[in-house]
Parts: C-alpha cells; sequence; structure tokens
C-alpha cells in the first residue's frame, strides 16, 4: 500500500487535511467491528503529495520514545489546535501532557495510530479522547462505535489509564443535521461509557449555541474549530477533571 | 526568469477560460453544515459594517494568523479586516470577491495568500488564478495596493508540492511586475533547514504556522504595508526622481 507515493491520485475536495476511507481496512477477524468503517483502523492517505500525516505520526512514535507523559490527548483538529494556544502551557504543559491530535482525523484513523506505535514506550495515567466530528457520512451509532473501539484498545493496551472522552461539539452557524448527529454521538456514549470503569464522559460544551440557534465565531472562528476564547471557556472544566483524576491516581498509587 | 514562450496562453491563465484556477468558484457544502457560504456572509456584512485600511484575503494561512496574538500586536491597529476561509483554493476567493467581499469597503492595502491548496491545479494555473485576482481587485479597488504573498514549502521533508509552491512564486515573481499596483512578497526563505527538513516549531503540521512561525512572516510583511500605508503620491514621485 503506496501511503506516501508522489502520485496525488484523484483529489477529494473535503477541505484542508484531506483524508480518504479506504474500502477494504483490516482483518475479517473482528465480526461486527469491520463491518463499522468508523472503527475499522484506517490509515489516512497521501492524497496532497507530501506525506504530513504519516510524518506527524512519525513524530508521535518518536515523543512516545522520549517522552514520558501523564496525560496523552490524542484526537483531531480541536486537539491539535489546542496546543497552539496559551492556554496549553498555563493549563495542561505543567501536567505532562502530550498531544497527538492530527487535524482531519477520523476515528477509525486515530485507532490506527493507537493500533501502530503511538502508545508504545509510554505509560499515560490519563489518556484524553477527542475525536468523531470529522467522521464523514457516518451515522451517529457508527460513529459511537469508532470511539468505543478507540477504548476498548486503550483499556488493551493501557490498562493502568483513566480514560476522558470528550463529548462532540455542536458545529455550524446555524441548526444543521450535525449537530443532531454530534448529540446523537454524545448520547450514545454517555450511556455506553457509564458501564465502564476508569473512563468518563465529559461533555465539556460551555454552552457555545446561543437561545436563536447560533453559534458565534467568537467561540468558533469557522463555526467548527475552537478560538483562544472558544478555548477558555472550554478548558477549565476538562482540567479539573484531569486534576481530579490525577489526584485519585496519586490516592491509590498507580 | 521568464516562462516560456507564449505572452497569450499566460493571458488565458489568468482569464479563466483555460485555466479552472481562474474560474470564480463557490465551495460545495459537502460536509452539511454549511460553514463556508455562513463565514462568506459574515465577511459581507463586515464589509458593511467596517472601514478597514487593511484587507487580508486567502486560505487558512491568512484565516489562522488571526488567532494568534500577533494579529492584535500588529495587524489590529491598522485598522484590518480578515477573510481567510480553510481550505479555500484560488477559485473560491475569486468568488467570494466577486460576490460581495470588496463591496462597500476601500482598504489601503489588500494582502492576498492562496495558492496553496490548488491541489487540481499545476503551478501555472495557480499563478493564473492568483494573477485573476490581482486584476479583480485592480478593476474592483483600483485605490488598493496589493501585497501577493509567495506559497510557503510545506511536508515535513522535500516532496513535489515544495517544488509545485516554488514554481508558482517564480512565476510570479516574473508575471507581477506587469500588472498594477502588486508586488510579491516572498519570505518562504528560513523554513527549510539545511537538512531539507521543516521544523514542527515553524509549521505545526508542516503546513499551518505556529505563532513562532507567524512571527517569522509577519515582521516584513507588517514592514511593508506600513511602508505601503505610509506612501503618499508625493513621496512616491519623490521616490522615483
Amino acid at each position: 500500500m503506496n501511503l506516501t507515493g508522489t502520485d496525488q491520485g484523484q483529489y477529494i475536495p473535503l477541505g484542508e487535511g484531506a483524508t480518504t476511507r479506504q474500502k477494504n481496512g483490516a482483518s475479517r477477524t473482528m465480526s461486527n467491528r469491520d463491518k463499522n468503517p468508523a472503527s475499522t483502523p484506517t490509515p489516512v492517505i497521501d492524497l496532497q503529495g507530501d506525506g504530513r500525516w504519516l510524518a506527524l505520526h512519525h513524530r508521535f512514535i518518536a515523543d512516545s520514545k522520549d517522552k514520558e507523559p501523564e496525560v496523552l490527548f490524542i484526537g483531531d483538529a480541536l486537539v491539535q489546535l489546542l496546543h497552539q494556544f496559551e492556554i496549553w502551557r498555563e493549563l495542561f504543559s505543567p501536567l505532562h501532557a502530550l498531544n497527538f491530535g492530527i487535524g482531519g482525523d477520523e476515528t477509525q484513523h486515530v485507532l490506527w495510530r493507537l493500533h501502530h506505535g503511538e502508545l508504545q514506550h509510554i505509560r499515560p495515567k490519563i489518556v484524553v479522547v477527542w475525536v468523531g466530528t470529522n467522521n464523514q457520512g457516518h451515522t451517529a451509532e457508527q460513529v459511537a462505535g469508532g470511539i468505543e473501539a478507540i477504548i476498548h484498545l486503550l483499556q488493551q493496551q493501557q490498562p493502568q489509564a483513566r480514560v476522558v472522552v470528550l463529548g462532540l461539539l455542536p458545529r455550524g452557524q446555524y441548526p444543521n443535521p450535525l449537530r443532531e448527529r454530534n448529540k446523537q454521538v454524545n448520547e450514545l456514549l454517555e450511556a455506553s461509557l457509564s458501564q465502564l470503569p476508569h473512563v468518563c464522559f465529559l461533555d465539556a460544551d460551555p454552552g457555545f449555541v446561543h437561545s436563536d440557534g447560533a453559534i458565534s465565531h467568537h467561540d468558533m472562528y469557522d463555526y467548527l474549530h475552537l478560538s483562544r476564547h472558544g478555548y477558555a471557556r472550554l478548558c477549565p472544566c476538562l482540567h479539573m477533571l484531569l486534576l481530579r483524576l490525577l489526584t485519585e491516581c496519586q490516592r491509590m498509587g498507580s | 526568469m521568464e516562462t516560456r514562450g507564449e505572452p497569450q496562453l499566460a493571458n488565458r491563465m489568468s482569464q479563466g477560460d483555460s485555466n479552472p484556477a481562474a474560474v470564480p468558484h463557490a465551495a460545495e457544502d459537502i460536509q452539511g453544515d454549511d460553514r463556508w457560504m455562513s463565514q462568506h456572509n459574515r465577511f459581507v456584512l463586515d464589509c458593511k459594517d467596517k472601514e478597514p485600511d487593511v484587507l487580508f484575503v486567502g486560505d487558512s494561512m491568512v484565516q489562522l494568523l488571526q488567532q494568534y496574538e500577533i494579529w492584535r500586536e500588529l495587524f489590529s491597529p491598522l485598522h484590518a479586516l480578515n477573510f481567510g476561509i480553510g481550505g479555500d483554493t484560488t477559485a473560491h476567493v475569486l468568488w467570494r470577491l466577486k460576490n460581495g467581499e470588496l463591496e462597500n469597503i476601500k482598504p489601503k492595502v489588500i494582502v492576498v495568500w492562496v495558492g496553496t491548496n490548488n491541489h487540481e491545479n499545476t503551478a501555472e494555473e495557480v499563478a493564473g488564478g492568483i494573477e485573476a485576482i490581482v486584476r479583480l481587485i485592480n478593476t474592483q479597488q483600483p485605490q488598493a495596493k496589493i501585497i501577493v504573498l509567495g506559497l510557503l514549502p510545506r511536508g515535513e521533508k522535500p516532496n513535489p508540492l515544495r517544488q509545485k509552491n516554488a514554481k508558482v512564486n517564480q512565476l510570479l515573481k516574473a508575471s507581477l511586475p506587469k500588472l498594477t499596483s502588486v508586488q510579491l512578497l516572498d519570505i518562504s526563505g528560513g523554513f527549510v533547514h539545511s537538512d531539507g527538513a521543516i521544523s514542527c516549531h515553524d509549521m505545526f503540521d508542516f503546513l499551518h504556522l505556529t505563532g513562532g512561525g507567524y512571527a517569522k512572516i509577519c515582521k516584513p510583511l507588517h514592514e511593508l504595508i506600513m511602508q505601503l500605508l505610509e506612501e503618499t503620491p508625493e513621496e512616491k514621485q519623490a521616490a522615483l526622481a
């Protein structure tokens, strides 16, 4: 499989960080999961021709070898961009956090990355998972299934870690089907994750949707990605949860 | 460096009849939340409300700039507006400028930064698309001085897109002097290290700039904008004498 070749192939205009879903992904040994493209580990194919997705993935593997994070963030652009703002340095660097976010990633891409080295050599106390909003063409059930697959993998490979799953945020300036889908994903997760020990579901939305149904560009500059102001509204409750979990870990001596 | 042979071809490239990168084209709402149109509509509203002296238009390289502190430090004081949309190609920017984003305003300087997302186009077509944008601005904003920012290298290691972007810059270097009130600011040097690598400290995903990456670009850009804002017709005459 040529992942980083110079052959750009057919361009699929999905926006920056163009991704594509492969039709035949992982092995067929999983029964229910391989029917769900959102939970079938799939790498991003390099359509643009500069190999950036794999380059980032390899950098994260190198980070895993070098560093000893206590908190690992993994997901899409909402994770990745967080790292660019001062708030990361204020709230999360002090917790010895690593950021493995890649813009455009869907659940099956994160799954693939976790299967292929990004969890090796590290033993974080907490893994924060924030992914799903980019899963184009997948139903809410499929997206939730993809996130659940990520959690199962984490439980296998990082049994000591608490997992924090962040709920998907509303998006678009006005009400639209993706808001409904993201909301449904959150509802499904809240139900299924409540059964699992050491897994928290956190809906960190501080109320981005106003009473008129609109989202402000002051919070999401393109009605999807958070501005500095949006992160400032969202991060405190995540930060508090992480502190609480880390304190619990300390008390339990893990 | 001159484009090979044919002035007519170069002309056609920026007039759109044989260059898709120079044909105005609205983005399709594939995802289903209409965000591109929402952003465009917001920019059109901004044009009605605000009186920018400087307008930035382009793709995410422009859009993200506004998210960093450096925008507030260097460009807000100049009464700058930011009409960047992530993912945009030259065709998208052309459409937006033709459909309201240049109305009701009279900026002194317009900064254009787009082209790195034109994956379906050749370097010649991309340059033609940028020239078409310049020509459109000349028509609708004849008072504005235009700065076209050169495309940056991308990808962690050498790859075809770096060559393509460099080619676009070369073509523009030759063609922009022939157009009106426009200059090329190529600040692409300084990102590629001697081993051919780009650092994630400059471009966090080997495409989009970090705060540090923007600082490298914004210093010369800010200086040039200040120069253009301060130039009066008399000063310009004196400089030419």
